[in-house]
Protein backbone atom coordinates (compact mmCIF):
# COMPACT_ATOMS: atom_id res chain seq x y z
CA UNK A 1 0.00 0.00 0.00
CA UNK A 2 1.33 3.59 -0.84
CA UNK A 3 0.24 5.37 1.69
CA UNK A 4 1.78 2.54 4.23
CA UNK A 5 4.81 3.00 2.57
CA UNK A 6 5.29 6.57 2.65
CA UNK A 7 4.57 6.70 6.56
CA UNK A 8 7.44 4.20 7.01
CA UNK A 9 9.74 5.94 5.03
CA UNK A 10 8.95 8.90 7.05
CA UNK A 11 9.31 7.09 10.24
CA UNK A 12 12.82 6.04 9.04
CA UNK A 13 13.71 9.52 8.53
CA UNK A 14 12.37 10.09 11.74
CA UNK A 15 14.14 7.85 13.51
CA UNK A 16 17.15 8.77 12.09
CA UNK A 17 18.00 5.65 10.15
CA UNK A 18 18.26 7.39 6.80
CA UNK A 19 20.68 10.05 8.00
CA UNK A 20 23.53 6.82 9.71
CA UNK A 21 26.66 7.76 9.25
CA UNK A 22 26.58 4.17 6.63
CA UNK A 23 23.48 5.57 4.80
CA UNK A 24 24.62 8.84 3.78
CA UNK A 25 28.14 7.67 2.69
CA UNK A 26 26.42 5.82 -0.49
CA UNK A 27 24.38 8.39 -1.88
CA UNK A 28 22.97 11.61 -0.92
CA UNK A 29 19.62 10.89 0.84
CA UNK A 30 17.85 7.24 -0.23
CA UNK A 31 14.63 8.72 0.14
CA UNK A 32 11.62 8.62 -2.32
CA UNK A 33 10.35 12.22 -2.68
CA UNK A 34 7.08 11.09 -4.24
CA UNK A 35 6.21 9.52 -0.84
CA UNK A 36 7.57 11.86 1.41
CA UNK A 37 5.40 15.08 -0.11
CA UNK A 38 2.51 13.01 -0.27
CA UNK A 39 3.20 12.78 3.57
CA UNK A 40 3.75 16.38 3.66
CA UNK A 41 0.36 16.52 2.26
CA UNK A 42 -1.15 14.20 4.36
CA UNK A 43 -0.04 15.67 7.64
CA UNK A 44 -0.51 19.34 6.22
CA UNK A 45 -3.58 18.64 5.67
CA UNK A 46 -4.45 16.96 9.06
CA UNK A 47 -3.16 19.87 10.84
CA UNK A 48 -5.43 22.63 8.45
CA UNK A 49 -8.05 20.01 10.01
CA UNK A 50 -7.33 20.56 13.16
CA UNK A 51 -6.67 24.33 13.14
CA UNK A 52 -10.05 24.67 11.29
CA UNK A 53 -11.65 23.36 14.50
CA UNK A 54 -11.80 26.71 16.11
CA UNK A 55 -13.89 28.18 12.80
CA UNK A 56 -16.21 24.98 12.68
CA UNK A 57 -17.54 26.28 16.09
CA UNK A 58 -17.83 29.96 15.77
CA UNK A 59 -21.26 30.80 13.62
CA UNK A 60 -20.33 33.40 10.67
CA UNK A 61 -20.81 33.41 7.38
CA UNK A 62 -19.12 31.10 5.45
CA UNK A 63 -17.28 29.41 8.39
CA UNK A 64 -17.79 25.76 7.12
CA UNK A 65 -15.21 26.89 4.30
CA UNK A 66 -12.55 27.52 6.45
CA UNK A 67 -11.47 24.20 6.59
CA UNK A 68 -11.35 23.44 3.30
CA UNK A 69 -9.04 26.92 3.26
CA UNK A 70 -7.14 25.72 6.06
CA UNK A 71 -6.75 22.08 5.04
CA UNK A 72 -5.27 23.57 1.42
CA UNK A 73 -3.22 26.59 2.64
CA UNK A 74 -0.78 24.54 5.36
CA UNK A 75 0.68 22.30 3.13
CA UNK A 76 0.74 25.35 0.69
CA UNK A 77 2.74 26.95 3.22
CA UNK A 78 5.45 25.01 3.50
CA UNK A 79 5.54 24.02 -0.56
CA UNK A 80 5.18 27.80 -1.71
CA UNK A 81 7.78 28.78 0.69
CA UNK A 82 10.27 26.05 -0.34
CA UNK A 83 9.23 27.03 -4.44
CA UNK A 84 10.52 30.64 -3.47
CA UNK A 85 13.50 29.93 -1.58
CA UNK A 86 14.68 26.59 -3.50
CA UNK A 87 15.93 28.34 -6.62
CA UNK A 88 18.41 31.04 -4.57
CA UNK A 89 19.63 28.15 -2.09
CA UNK A 90 20.44 25.90 -5.62
CA UNK A 91 22.68 28.70 -7.61
CA UNK A 92 24.41 29.65 -4.13
CA UNK A 93 25.42 26.35 -3.59
CA UNK A 94 26.63 25.83 -6.88
CA UNK A 95 28.55 29.03 -6.38
CA UNK A 96 30.49 28.19 -3.58
CA UNK A 97 31.11 24.77 -5.05
CA UNK A 98 29.38 21.91 -3.18
CA UNK A 99 29.04 18.91 -4.33
CA UNK A 100 24.70 19.00 -4.23
CA UNK A 101 23.05 18.62 -7.36
CA UNK A 102 19.24 19.48 -7.46
CA UNK A 103 17.83 16.25 -6.91
CA UNK A 104 20.00 15.38 -3.85
CA UNK A 105 19.43 19.41 -2.41
CA UNK A 106 15.73 18.55 -2.74
CA UNK A 107 15.63 15.31 -1.01
CA UNK A 108 17.73 17.06 1.60
CA UNK A 109 15.16 19.46 1.87
CA UNK A 110 12.37 17.97 1.89
CA UNK A 111 13.49 15.45 4.37
CA UNK A 112 13.75 18.08 6.18
CA UNK A 113 10.33 19.19 5.75
CA UNK A 114 9.37 15.66 6.49
CA UNK A 115 10.30 16.21 9.84
CA UNK A 116 8.37 19.24 10.34
CA UNK A 117 5.32 18.26 9.36
CA UNK A 118 5.55 15.29 11.46
CA UNK A 119 6.12 17.12 14.24
CA UNK A 120 3.29 19.67 13.45
CA UNK A 121 0.65 16.64 12.41
CA UNK A 122 1.28 15.14 16.15
CA UNK A 123 0.40 18.38 18.30
CA UNK A 124 -2.76 18.83 15.96
CA UNK A 125 -4.98 17.23 18.56
CA UNK A 126 -3.69 19.42 21.25
CA UNK A 127 -4.42 22.69 18.61
CA UNK A 128 -7.98 20.92 18.06
CA UNK A 129 -8.54 20.55 21.72
CA UNK A 130 -7.55 24.32 22.22
CA UNK A 131 -9.92 24.83 19.22
CA UNK A 132 -13.12 23.53 20.71
CA UNK A 133 -12.52 25.09 24.09
CA UNK A 134 -11.60 28.36 23.70
CA UNK A 135 -13.40 30.94 22.43
CA UNK A 136 -10.14 33.49 22.17
CA UNK A 137 -9.46 34.47 18.57
CA UNK A 138 -5.86 36.05 19.39
CA UNK A 139 -5.22 32.88 22.35
CA UNK A 140 -5.44 30.34 19.12
CA UNK A 141 -3.05 32.86 16.85
CA UNK A 142 -0.24 32.39 19.36
CA UNK A 143 -0.73 29.20 20.12
CA UNK A 144 -0.60 28.12 16.49
CA UNK A 145 2.28 30.73 15.54
CA UNK A 146 4.27 29.08 18.40
CA UNK A 147 3.45 25.41 17.36
CA UNK A 148 4.38 26.28 13.48
CA UNK A 149 7.95 27.93 15.05
CA UNK A 150 8.79 25.01 16.95
CA UNK A 151 8.11 22.52 14.19
CA UNK A 152 9.89 23.98 11.59
CA UNK A 153 13.13 24.81 14.36
CA UNK A 154 12.81 20.96 14.49
CA UNK A 155 13.30 20.45 10.50
CA UNK A 156 15.83 23.26 10.45
CA UNK A 157 17.73 21.45 13.18
CA UNK A 158 17.45 18.54 11.25
CA UNK A 159 18.69 20.13 8.06
CA UNK A 160 21.79 21.36 9.84
CA UNK A 161 22.58 17.83 11.68
CA UNK A 162 22.61 15.85 8.26
CA UNK A 163 24.36 17.95 6.23
CA UNK A 164 27.30 18.31 9.44
CA UNK A 165 27.19 14.67 9.21
CA UNK A 166 27.82 14.92 5.59
CA UNK A 167 30.75 17.24 6.19
CA UNK A 168 32.08 14.73 8.49
CA UNK A 169 32.21 12.17 6.17
CA UNK A 170 33.65 14.04 3.35
CA UNK A 171 36.26 15.02 5.49
CA UNK A 172 36.55 11.04 6.22
CA UNK A 173 36.50 10.65 2.41
CA UNK A 174 39.77 13.04 2.02
CA UNK A 175 41.45 10.92 4.80
CA UNK A 176 41.94 14.23 6.66
CA UNK A 177 42.21 12.33 10.16
CA UNK A 178 44.57 9.85 9.45
CA UNK A 179 47.22 12.26 7.41
CA UNK A 180 46.91 14.49 11.08
CA UNK A 181 47.70 11.72 12.36
CA UNK A 182 50.24 10.81 10.89
CA UNK A 183 52.55 13.92 10.79
CA UNK A 184 52.33 14.34 14.11
CA UNK A 185 55.81 13.89 16.16
CA UNK A 186 55.67 10.83 18.59
CA UNK A 187 56.02 12.83 21.31
CA UNK A 188 53.64 15.20 20.94
CA UNK A 189 51.74 16.55 24.00
CA UNK A 190 49.02 17.55 21.80
CA UNK A 191 45.97 14.94 22.15
CA UNK A 192 44.17 13.82 18.66
CA UNK A 193 40.64 14.56 19.09
CA UNK A 194 38.83 11.06 19.15
CA UNK A 195 35.90 10.87 16.65
CA UNK A 196 33.42 9.14 18.73
CA UNK A 197 31.90 6.62 17.03
CA UNK A 198 27.64 7.22 17.17
CA UNK A 199 25.63 5.28 19.14
CA UNK A 200 23.97 2.62 17.41
CA UNK A 201 20.11 4.05 17.59
CA UNK A 202 20.80 8.11 17.70
CA UNK A 203 18.61 9.96 16.49
CA UNK A 204 18.35 12.01 13.41
CA UNK A 205 18.96 14.92 16.30
CA UNK A 206 22.26 13.32 18.29
CA UNK A 207 24.88 15.69 17.42
CA UNK A 208 28.60 13.69 16.19
CA UNK A 209 31.69 14.78 17.13
CA UNK A 210 33.80 16.01 14.88
CA UNK A 211 35.57 18.32 12.40
CA UNK A 212 33.07 20.84 11.83
CA UNK A 213 32.73 21.42 7.94
CA UNK A 214 34.85 24.13 7.32
CA UNK A 215 33.38 27.04 5.19
CA UNK A 216 30.71 28.45 2.60
CA UNK A 217 28.50 25.33 2.28
CA UNK A 218 27.08 26.01 5.85
CA UNK A 219 27.17 29.28 5.55
CA UNK A 220 24.67 28.93 2.75
CA UNK A 221 22.80 26.90 4.72
CA UNK A 222 22.74 28.94 7.62
CA UNK A 223 21.94 32.17 5.40
CA UNK A 224 19.08 29.75 3.93
CA UNK A 225 17.61 28.97 6.80
CA UNK A 226 17.11 32.29 8.03
CA UNK A 227 15.72 33.52 4.49
CA UNK A 228 13.63 30.19 4.82
CA UNK A 229 12.54 31.35 8.15
CA UNK A 230 11.34 34.82 6.81
CA UNK A 231 9.42 33.64 3.93
CA UNK A 232 7.16 31.44 5.57
CA UNK A 233 6.21 33.87 8.02
CA UNK A 234 5.53 36.36 5.43
CA UNK A 235 3.99 33.42 3.55
CA UNK A 236 1.77 32.80 6.08
CA UNK A 237 0.32 36.32 6.23
CA UNK A 238 -0.40 35.85 2.82
CA UNK A 239 -2.13 32.73 2.95
CA UNK A 240 -4.44 34.12 5.65
CA UNK A 241 -6.31 33.33 7.46
CA UNK A 242 -5.69 29.99 8.72
CA UNK A 243 -7.60 30.18 11.59
CA UNK A 244 -10.35 32.62 10.81
CA UNK A 245 -11.50 35.49 12.11
CA UNK A 246 -14.88 34.93 14.04
CA UNK A 247 -15.86 38.74 14.03
CA UNK A 248 -15.83 38.88 9.93
CA UNK A 249 -16.54 37.10 7.36
CA UNK A 250 -15.02 34.17 5.53
CA UNK A 251 -12.32 35.39 2.71
CA UNK A 252 -10.21 33.14 0.57
CA UNK A 253 -7.82 35.60 1.04
CA UNK A 254 -7.33 39.27 2.74
CA UNK A 255 -6.40 42.18 0.85
CA UNK A 256 -3.00 43.34 1.64
CA UNK A 257 -1.94 45.27 4.95
CA UNK A 258 0.71 45.01 7.59
CA UNK A 259 3.29 42.09 8.09
CA UNK A 260 3.47 38.93 9.99
CA UNK A 261 5.61 40.05 12.57
CA UNK A 262 3.27 43.07 13.35
CA UNK A 263 0.73 41.14 13.47
CA UNK A 264 1.94 38.97 16.25
CA UNK A 265 2.60 41.58 18.10
CA UNK A 266 -0.28 43.37 17.78
CA UNK A 267 -2.33 39.94 18.83
CA UNK A 268 0.22 39.33 21.55
CA UNK A 269 -0.55 42.88 23.17
CA UNK A 270 -4.55 42.14 22.77
CA UNK A 271 -4.57 39.60 24.91
CA UNK A 272 -3.77 42.18 28.05
CA UNK A 273 -6.72 44.67 26.59
CA UNK B 1 -9.62 -8.06 42.96
CA UNK B 2 -6.81 -8.92 44.93
CA UNK B 3 -4.27 -9.26 42.08
CA UNK B 4 -5.63 -5.67 41.01
CA UNK B 5 -4.51 -4.40 44.51
CA UNK B 6 -1.45 -6.07 44.01
CA UNK B 7 -0.60 -4.40 40.71
CA UNK B 8 -1.67 -0.62 42.66
CA UNK B 9 0.82 -1.82 44.91
CA UNK B 10 3.70 -2.27 42.55
CA UNK B 11 3.08 0.83 41.44
CA UNK B 12 4.15 2.65 44.29
CA UNK B 13 6.94 0.14 45.26
CA UNK B 14 8.23 -1.25 41.85
CA UNK B 15 10.28 -4.65 42.06
CA UNK B 16 13.48 -4.56 39.93
CA UNK B 17 12.67 -4.24 36.58
CA UNK B 18 9.41 -5.69 36.44
CA UNK B 19 6.52 -2.77 34.63
CA UNK B 20 3.21 -3.01 35.43
CA UNK B 21 0.87 -4.36 32.78
CA UNK B 22 -0.46 -1.92 29.93
CA UNK B 23 -3.76 -3.13 30.19
CA UNK B 24 -4.30 -2.88 33.79
CA UNK B 25 -2.99 0.41 34.22
CA UNK B 26 -5.81 2.46 32.42
CA UNK B 27 -8.39 0.36 34.05
CA UNK B 28 -6.60 1.20 37.99
CA UNK B 29 -7.25 5.20 36.67
CA UNK B 30 -11.49 4.55 35.79
CA UNK B 31 -11.82 2.73 38.84
CA UNK B 32 -10.11 4.47 41.63
CA UNK B 33 -9.79 7.80 39.97
CA UNK B 34 -13.53 7.47 39.51
CA UNK B 35 -13.68 6.24 43.08
CA UNK B 36 -12.53 9.97 44.21
CA UNK B 37 -14.77 11.90 41.53
CA UNK B 38 -17.86 9.79 43.33
CA UNK B 39 -16.40 11.21 46.69
CA UNK B 40 -15.91 14.62 45.50
CA UNK B 41 -19.55 14.87 44.05
CA UNK B 42 -21.09 14.03 47.39
CA UNK B 43 -20.54 17.63 48.56
CA UNK B 44 -23.83 18.47 47.58
CA UNK B 45 -25.31 15.68 49.57
CA UNK B 46 -26.75 12.23 48.25
CA UNK B 47 -30.64 13.48 47.39
CA UNK B 48 -32.09 12.01 44.39
CA UNK B 49 -31.21 15.61 42.74
CA UNK B 50 -27.87 15.72 43.71
CA UNK B 51 -26.71 11.95 42.65
CA UNK B 52 -26.03 12.69 39.23
CA UNK B 53 -23.31 14.91 40.17
CA UNK B 54 -21.71 12.02 41.88
CA UNK B 55 -22.22 9.80 38.74
CA UNK B 56 -20.48 12.91 36.86
CA UNK B 57 -17.56 13.68 39.31
CA UNK B 58 -16.47 10.35 38.93
CA UNK B 59 -16.76 9.89 35.18
CA UNK B 60 -14.69 13.49 35.13
CA UNK B 61 -11.48 12.74 37.10
CA UNK B 62 -10.62 9.66 34.99
CA UNK B 63 -11.64 11.24 32.04
CA UNK B 64 -9.43 14.39 33.06
CA UNK B 65 -6.14 12.09 33.33
CA UNK B 66 -6.56 10.02 30.27
CA UNK B 67 -7.87 12.87 27.68
CA UNK B 68 -4.87 14.83 29.16
CA UNK B 69 -2.87 11.59 28.67
CA UNK B 70 -4.15 10.86 25.07
CA UNK B 71 -3.84 14.08 23.88
CA UNK B 72 -0.52 15.24 24.65
CA UNK B 73 1.04 11.64 23.67
CA UNK B 74 1.46 11.76 19.75
CA UNK B 75 3.65 14.97 19.83
CA UNK B 76 5.63 13.61 22.43
CA UNK B 77 6.19 9.73 20.26
CA UNK B 78 7.12 12.02 17.45
CA UNK B 79 9.61 14.45 19.60
CA UNK B 80 11.03 11.17 21.56
CA UNK B 81 11.54 9.43 18.10
CA UNK B 82 13.53 12.64 17.01
CA UNK B 83 15.85 12.24 19.76
CA UNK B 84 16.70 8.55 19.19
CA UNK B 85 14.74 6.91 21.99
CA UNK B 86 12.14 5.20 19.70
CA UNK B 87 13.15 1.49 21.00
CA UNK B 88 13.01 2.74 24.75
CA UNK B 89 9.11 4.50 23.89
CA UNK B 90 7.47 1.17 25.57
CA UNK B 91 8.99 1.13 28.53
CA UNK B 92 8.19 5.25 28.50
CA UNK B 93 4.95 4.53 27.55
CA UNK B 94 4.24 2.51 30.58
CA UNK B 95 5.97 4.64 32.78
CA UNK B 96 3.72 7.62 31.93
CA UNK B 97 0.56 5.41 32.24
CA UNK B 98 2.17 3.97 35.68
CA UNK B 99 2.21 7.93 37.02
CA UNK B 100 -1.50 8.35 36.49
CA UNK B 101 -2.45 4.96 38.18
CA UNK B 102 -0.01 5.73 40.89
CA UNK B 103 -1.64 9.01 40.84
CA UNK B 104 -5.03 7.83 41.05
CA UNK B 105 -3.95 5.37 44.03
CA UNK B 106 -2.73 7.84 46.09
CA UNK B 107 -6.07 10.08 45.32
CA UNK B 108 -8.17 7.46 46.68
CA UNK B 109 -6.06 6.67 49.52
CA UNK B 110 -7.01 10.43 50.38
CA UNK B 111 -10.31 10.52 49.70
CA UNK B 112 -11.37 9.83 53.35
CA UNK B 113 -9.70 13.15 54.53
CA UNK B 114 -12.51 14.78 52.14
CA UNK B 115 -15.49 12.86 53.18
CA UNK B 116 -14.54 14.29 56.53
CA UNK B 117 -13.60 17.70 55.13
CA UNK B 118 -17.34 17.69 53.74
CA UNK B 119 -18.87 16.29 57.10
CA UNK B 120 -17.15 19.08 59.39
CA UNK B 121 -17.07 22.06 57.13
CA UNK B 122 -20.13 23.52 55.24
CA UNK B 123 -18.61 26.02 53.09
CA UNK B 124 -18.02 25.51 49.02
CA UNK B 125 -14.96 27.68 48.44
CA UNK B 126 -13.07 25.82 51.17
CA UNK B 127 -14.42 22.46 49.45
CA UNK B 128 -12.66 23.62 46.23
CA UNK B 129 -9.29 24.80 48.04
CA UNK B 130 -9.41 21.17 50.19
CA UNK B 131 -9.85 19.07 47.09
CA UNK B 132 -7.34 21.25 45.00
CA UNK B 133 -4.99 20.51 48.00
CA UNK B 134 -5.77 16.51 47.36
CA UNK B 135 -5.11 16.87 44.23
CA UNK B 136 -1.69 18.57 44.53
CA UNK B 137 -0.59 16.04 47.12
CA UNK B 138 -1.03 13.60 44.88
CA UNK B 139 0.48 14.84 41.54
CA UNK B 140 3.59 15.72 43.87
CA UNK B 141 3.99 12.83 45.00
CA UNK B 142 3.21 10.65 41.93
CA UNK B 143 6.32 12.34 40.27
CA UNK B 144 8.37 10.12 42.92
CA UNK B 145 6.93 7.38 41.04
CA UNK B 146 7.63 9.32 37.70
CA UNK B 147 11.31 9.63 38.62
CA UNK B 148 11.43 5.80 39.95
CA UNK B 149 10.40 4.24 36.43
CA UNK B 150 12.29 6.99 34.53
CA UNK B 151 15.55 6.97 36.56
CA UNK B 152 17.00 3.75 34.79
CA UNK B 153 15.95 4.95 31.22
CA UNK B 154 17.82 8.40 32.39
CA UNK B 155 21.04 6.35 32.89
CA UNK B 156 21.10 4.94 29.98
CA UNK B 157 20.60 7.66 27.76
CA UNK B 158 20.63 10.81 29.92
CA UNK B 159 18.49 12.65 26.56
CA UNK B 160 15.31 10.75 28.68
CA UNK B 161 16.07 13.86 31.35
CA UNK B 162 15.37 16.30 28.58
CA UNK B 163 12.21 14.14 27.21
CA UNK B 164 10.94 14.10 31.07
CA UNK B 165 10.73 18.02 31.82
CA UNK B 166 9.19 18.31 27.94
CA UNK B 167 6.64 15.49 28.95
CA UNK B 168 5.70 17.52 32.38
CA UNK B 169 5.31 20.80 29.91
CA UNK B 170 3.23 19.52 27.87
CA UNK B 171 0.67 17.78 29.95
CA UNK B 172 0.51 20.41 32.19
CA UNK B 173 -0.30 22.97 29.41
CA UNK B 174 -2.91 20.71 28.03
CA UNK B 175 -4.14 19.66 31.97
CA UNK B 176 -4.84 22.89 33.24
CA UNK B 177 -7.32 23.85 30.23
CA UNK B 178 -8.65 20.45 30.74
CA UNK B 179 -10.05 20.77 33.99
CA UNK B 180 -10.86 24.15 33.02
CA UNK B 181 -12.96 22.86 30.84
CA UNK B 182 -14.49 20.07 32.72
CA UNK B 183 -15.36 22.01 35.77
CA UNK B 184 -17.46 21.84 37.87
CA UNK B 185 -15.91 18.82 39.33
CA UNK B 186 -17.65 19.69 42.78
CA UNK B 187 -20.55 21.22 41.83
CA UNK B 188 -21.90 23.86 43.66
CA UNK B 189 -25.49 23.00 45.88
CA UNK B 190 -26.77 26.45 44.51
CA UNK B 191 -26.81 25.33 40.89
CA UNK B 192 -28.68 23.04 39.25
CA UNK B 193 -26.68 19.47 38.74
CA UNK B 194 -24.99 19.28 34.84
CA UNK B 195 -22.25 17.76 32.86
CA UNK B 196 -20.91 21.07 31.55
CA UNK B 197 -21.71 24.14 33.38
CA UNK B 198 -23.32 26.63 31.03
CA UNK B 199 -20.72 28.80 29.52
CA UNK B 200 -17.84 27.53 31.14
CA UNK B 201 -16.22 27.11 27.82
CA UNK B 202 -13.20 29.54 28.10
CA UNK B 203 -9.83 29.54 28.10
CA UNK B 204 -7.85 29.31 31.37
CA UNK B 205 -4.63 31.08 29.88
CA UNK B 206 -6.82 33.88 29.39
CA UNK B 207 -8.35 33.93 32.31
CA UNK B 208 -4.52 33.98 34.03
CA UNK B 209 -3.85 36.79 31.69
CA UNK B 210 -7.24 38.95 32.82
CA UNK B 211 -6.16 38.06 36.74
CA UNK B 212 -2.77 39.29 35.97
CA UNK B 213 -3.59 42.74 33.97
CA UNK B 214 -6.44 43.34 36.62
CA UNK B 215 -3.85 43.10 39.80
CA UNK B 216 -1.24 44.68 38.07
CA UNK B 217 -4.55 47.39 37.01
CA UNK B 218 -3.27 48.05 33.00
Amino acid sequence: MFFWRALRELDQILRGEKTRPQALRTASLDISLGRIVVMILVLGMLYGLCMSVFAMTQNYPGHHLQTLASMIKVPALFLLTLLITFPSLYVFNALVGSRFGVVELLRLIIAALGVSLAMLGSLGLIVAFFSVSTTSYAFMILLNVFIFTVSGFLGLKFLLQTLHRMSILAADEKGEPESVEASHPPNDDFEIEVVEEPEKNSGPLAKLYGPILGGEVKTVFRCWIVVFGLVGAQMSWVLRPFIGDPNTEFAWFRPRSSNFFEAVVNTFLSLFQ
Amino acid sequence: MASYLQQADHLLRPRGQALPSLRVLPLLVIVLGGGYGAVMGTYGGLSADRLWQVVYSGTKVPLLLLATFSISLPSFFVVNTLAGLRNDFGKVLSALLATQAGLTVILFSLAPYTILWYLSFDDYGRAILFNGLMFAVASISAQFILLKFYRPLIRQNPLHRLMLVLWLLIYSFVGIQMGWVLRPFIGSPDEPVEFFRENSWGNAYEMVFGIIQRSFGF
